[in-house]
């Protein structure tokens, strides 16, 4: 059944693939229309095989095809898998429902058939990369998603940002296969096969060669700092819904790969967790920080999601902690938290990307400076957005909040269980910035949320805006309903798939709350008066309100500045000229604040240009002409004929 | 869910609406007395409340939905913050009630409503206070979460109405890191409350203010319900202090004499405690915005402390 389902799926998402290439001249919407209806019909089947699989539990194994002896492309479902096929599933019914609708208001006629067809192609990477049950077709379907990603990022090629961030997203994206890459040798050297199996040899310097080697990898397809800076120049420069289905699934395939190789290879040190814990609560500080400061609201988007992939991985590193303390419980709660973070974040990002790509396409621009007002607008995608925005700020009783909650209590529950007295201390300063990062994420969110909805529009666009059509509704209407069931029935959900977790019932919770208002609204509707006046408030004495006088994103969050003004680094520059030459009459003279991009600067352009220089080195062997050719392979001959009969 | 359990909730709830405004009033007594006034009637805050609820609500035309629901929002989250913490009566917690951490993220839900009210309706004013609000409560996040977790840690549970059950019946911690808990949380109510030196509950003018820049543009009865939920919210956080370290009076069986006499001693802990928190007010000056993160370091140091105590003794 399932694997009959499988295939289906497979065949779907090719035909999608491949009808909208063979047709790729005919720019008509009926083309992308049933290309991305194959998405949509793929994504229910995954989603009904992975919710089947997730409830027997029972894992899948079977195999295509065998093209050499080594290699095979075979599959199994296991649970872990059908969870993140799940996402896959939910994630892209929902974009490609709102794609339907997005593409026909995009600019490039027919090579939008394409976008489609790349889309299908990297919905069924991620599928395959997630069913895969060697690590060589892992690999194969890896490079598979990177090459079609990069595809769907450079989408509009033409415009010079495109072109940059997509030419940073491919070296990233390559640096990340090259790790994997090594990090599978790694393992193969040491095991002799590409099976996903348990590793019999505790710990030998190989291992350790090879774990860090895929840590490094799947930290950079993740986007943990320092890794990270391809985020914000992909997701801007991307269409919306191909922003939101990176980062809310691309994103988790990385977070897929390190569980799986963690649960299934490896058997990790204690040392692997604390360095997974310290790139966690590391990216996810430092990811909101510097979200804070943005106002492209693509980018902004694309800050916090390196913030909750800093969640996620401190999650997955608490696991791996208490994994080797044996305190199963607690590993199983933070990978729970983990694992539930990664689906709750799949959830709202993708919805508060789909809805920014809505008010982007409303507003003609991505700077939050230049919105305002949009919530008499777009109701609809305002009140969508803000179920989105109170999910990611970790706020009871929606889903970002349960998943936060399990790891904070894992956090709790380890400071008295652990006895390491040193790694208690560890564990409560990465508490404390866990803290931090939700409470900085809720005043992002208070930002961005304020900054696009709420007060007076502040251009011409933004108050000619209107509401979108309806299919830009549904999609993020559903992602919008799972974030509140999630949330609120997070308990329920446990239970039904077996664990039991010391969640409080927010469920409960919810209806005390929604018990709470309702009282309140009655004894306010007996008691006080009933009067309402809509009416021009105190500004002051002026005249009436300009929006030119309203607190802007740059004000709201200017006290947060200052106050990690460490951390931005910004440069001031302040030059003059005067006309005396006491420095009296000032001639003319330009100042400006840069932000300071710390990692591209330090650490980025140095690597660059070292690996520049090597190159010209190694370019001075390559004169373009065929005479030196054949003498390097003449040499290469003689070398090799003196080196076997020396040696062999 | 229990027949207990239901009355707690009823209880809970009517003591803390009903006691709150006391306490705000009783501040304000012993903050004029300090300056030589007189000073407002202690029944001063119940008057203004039932004066807000006659007056009309206007809202400005810019203003969203959200200015609309917030006042609703923020009093039923902080009223289900208030079930947390047991003020007279403690019950067997059901359903993970009490849960130290949902009690902080419920505050931060009426705040997240609050800072976007503040935002709704453009004025500049409104913004300001969000903008502050929003960043120093970021910045004291860290020292309260390690407060919750040294508490945790202390009485090895997670849950308010255990730790209050182990302080009322089975005694409680060594009196030093009870002593650095008190003084946490007596920072933490500062804080959180917005009083001096943080933030001025007392003026409505641009340099000082920042929860009450918030509410601005509030009226009448929504004014009403937002000013209840931060005396509420007051008291819930006092209680969390009184009843950890002189939790005495504090019943944990359902009698009616016991539940009076806990109300008795609660009104009498808590009075103390207001009279403390407004003495403390008047001695000390509002602290400039940007000198505010050195104060929540020495918070966070003293926070720290408990769990260096706990963790290495």
């Amino acid at each position: 059944m399932i694997v009959e389902l499988f295939i289906l799926v497979i065949l779907v998402l090719l035909a999608g693939t491949i009808f909208p290439l063979i047709s790729a001249s005919l720019d008509r919407r009926f083309v992308r229309t049933i290309s991305l209806s194959c998405t949509i019909v793929a994504s229910i089947l995954l989603g009904s095989l992975s919710l089947l699989n997730l409830l027997s539990g029972e894992p899948v194994f079977f195999f295509l095809y065998q093209p050499i002896p080594l290699f095979s492309l075979s599959f199994v479902i296991d649970r872990l898998a059908s969870f993140f096929l799940l996402i896959v599933a939910v994630v892209s019914a929902c974009v490609a429902l709102y794609f339907t609708e997005y593409i026909e208001h995009m600019d490039g006629q027919s090579r939008r058939n394409l976008l489609c067809g790349c889309t299908n192609l990297f919905i069924l990477a991620m599928v395959l990369i997630i069913a895969s049950a060697n690590t060589l077709s892992f690999f194969l379907f890896w490079e598979l998603m990177a090459a079609s990603s990069f595809l769907l990022v450079t989408y509009e090629y033409t415009r010079d940002e495109t072109k940059k961030a997509g030419i940073f997203y491919f070296i990233m994206t390559q640096l990340s296969s090259l790790f994997v890459l090594l990090g599978i040798i790694a393992l193969y050297t040491q095991t002799g096969s590409f099976s996903f199996s348990t590793l019999s040899v505790v710990s030998t310097p190989l291992i350790t060669i090879a774990f860090l080697a895929l840590f490094v990898g799947f930290s950079i397809k993740a986007g943990i700092i320092p890794f990270h800076k391809w985020l914000p120049y992909a997701h801007p420069a991307s269409p919306s819904p191909i922003s939101a289905l990176m980062s809310g699934v691309m994103l988790k395939i990385a977070v897929y790969g390190l569980v799986r190789f963690l649960l299934n290879v490896f058997t990790p040190d204690l040392w692997w967790g604390v360095l997974i814990l310290a790139a966690g609560t590391a990216s996810a500080v430092l990811g909101i920080i510097y979200a804070l400061k943005e106002h492209d609201v693509k980018a902004m988007l694309a800050y916090s999601s390196i913030e909750n992939i800093g969640i996620i991985f401190t999650g997955i590193g608490l696991s791996v902690i208490f994994t080797a303390l044996n305190l199963n419980n607690l590993a199983t709660l933070s990978l729970l938290g983990a694992l539930f973070h990664s689906l709750n974040h799949a959830m709202f990002k993708t919805l508060l990307f789909l809805t920014a790509g809505s008010v982007v396409s409303a507003t003609h621009t991505r700077d939050i400076e230049h919105m305002g007002g949009l919530a008499h607008r777009m109701p609809v995608t305002s009140a969508l957005f803000f179920i989105g925005a109170v999910s990611i700020a970790a706020l009871p009783p929606l889903n970002g909040f349960a998943s936060e909650l399990l790891i904070f209590m894992s956090f709790f529950s380890s400071s008295f269980i652990v006895a390491d007295s040193l790694l208690k201390v560890l564990l409560f300063i990465c508490l404390a910035l866990f803290a931090l990062t939700s409470a900085l994420s809720a005043a992002c969110f208070v930002k961005a949320f304020g900054s696009i909805f709420l007060a007076l529009p502040r251009s011409p666009e933004s108050a000619a805006a209107h509401e979108v059509p309806r299919a830009m509704l549904i999609g993020p209407g559903i992602l919008a309903a799972a974030c509140i069931i999630l949330g609120v029935c997070a308990l329920q959900i446990f239970a039904i798939v077996g664990f039991a977790v010391p969640l409080p019932d927010m469920l409960l919770v919810s209806l005390l709350l929604i018990g709470m208002a309702g009282l309140t609204y009655a004894v306010l509707y007996f008691t006080a008066s009933r009067e309402v006046r809509v009416s021009e408030t105190w500004g002051c004495g002026t005249l009436s309100q300009q929006a030119s006088a309203e607190y802007s994103g740059h004000g709201f969050s200017e006290p947060l500045d200052v106050i990690f003004s460490a951390i931005y680094r910004t440069r001031t520059k302040n030059e003059r000229t005067f006309f005396d030459q006491k420095n009296c009459i000032f001639k003319e003279g330009t100042g400006e604040i840069r932000l300071l991009k710390v990692f591209e600067e330090y650490l980025y352009r140095p690597i660059a240009e070292q690996s520049m220089k090597v190159a010209q080195c190694v370019a001075r062997f390559q004169n373009g002409c065929l005479d030196t050719y054949l003498l390097y392979v003449f040499v290469t001959v003689i070398a090799l004929i003196i080196f076997l009969g020396w040696f062999a | 869910m229990n027949l207990d359990f239901v009355l707690y909730l009823v209880i809970n709830t009517l003591v803390v609406i009903a006691i709150s405004p006391l306490f705000v009033s009783l501040i304000k007594k012993v903050k004029a007395r300090a300056q030589g006034r007189r000073g407002p009637s202690i029944f001063q805050t119940y008057f203004t409340l039932i004066k807000l609820l006659k007056k009309e609500v206007i809202y400005s035309p810019n203003s969203s939905r959200i200015m609309r629901v917030t006042p609703l929002v923020t009093m039923a989250a902080i009223l289900v913050a208030a079930l947390f913490v047991p003020l007279v009566f403690v019950p067997e917690p059901v359903g993970g009630i009490g849960n130290i951490i949902l009690f902080l993220y419920l505050l931060a839900l009426a705040r997240f409503f609050m800072a976007l009210a503040g935002l709704d309706a453009g004025s500049s004013f409104g913004g300001m206070g969000s903008s502050r609000e929003m960043s120093i409560s970021s910045i004291i996040e860290p020292t309260t979460i390690i407060v919750f977790a040294a508490l945790a840690f202390v009485f090895k549970t997670l849950n308010i109405f255990d730790m209050f059950t182990i302080t009322a019946t089975a005694g409680q911690p060594a009196t030093s890191t009870l002593i650095l808990i008190a003084i946490s949380l007596f920072i933490i109510i500062i804080v959180e409350t917005s009083r001096i030196p943080v933030d001025n509950p007392e003026t409505h003018l641009e340099l000082t203010m920042i929860h009450e820049g918030m509410i601005l543009e509030q009226s009448g009865r929504n004014l009403a319900l937002m000013e209840l939920s931060s005396a509420v919210k007051m008291t819930v956080l006092m209680a969390l202090l009184i009843n950890l370290i002189v939790p005495f009076g504090l019943t944990t069986t359902l009698t009616l004499a016991g539940i009076l006499i806990a109300m008795v001693f609660f009104v009498v802990k808590g009075s103390i405690l207001a009279g403390i928190i407004g003495l403390f007010e008047s001695s000390m000056a509002k602290k400039r915005f940007f000198q505010l993160p050195s104060l929540f370091a020495m918070a966070f140091f003293f926070s720290t402390l408990i769990i260096i105590i706990a963790v290495f003794s």
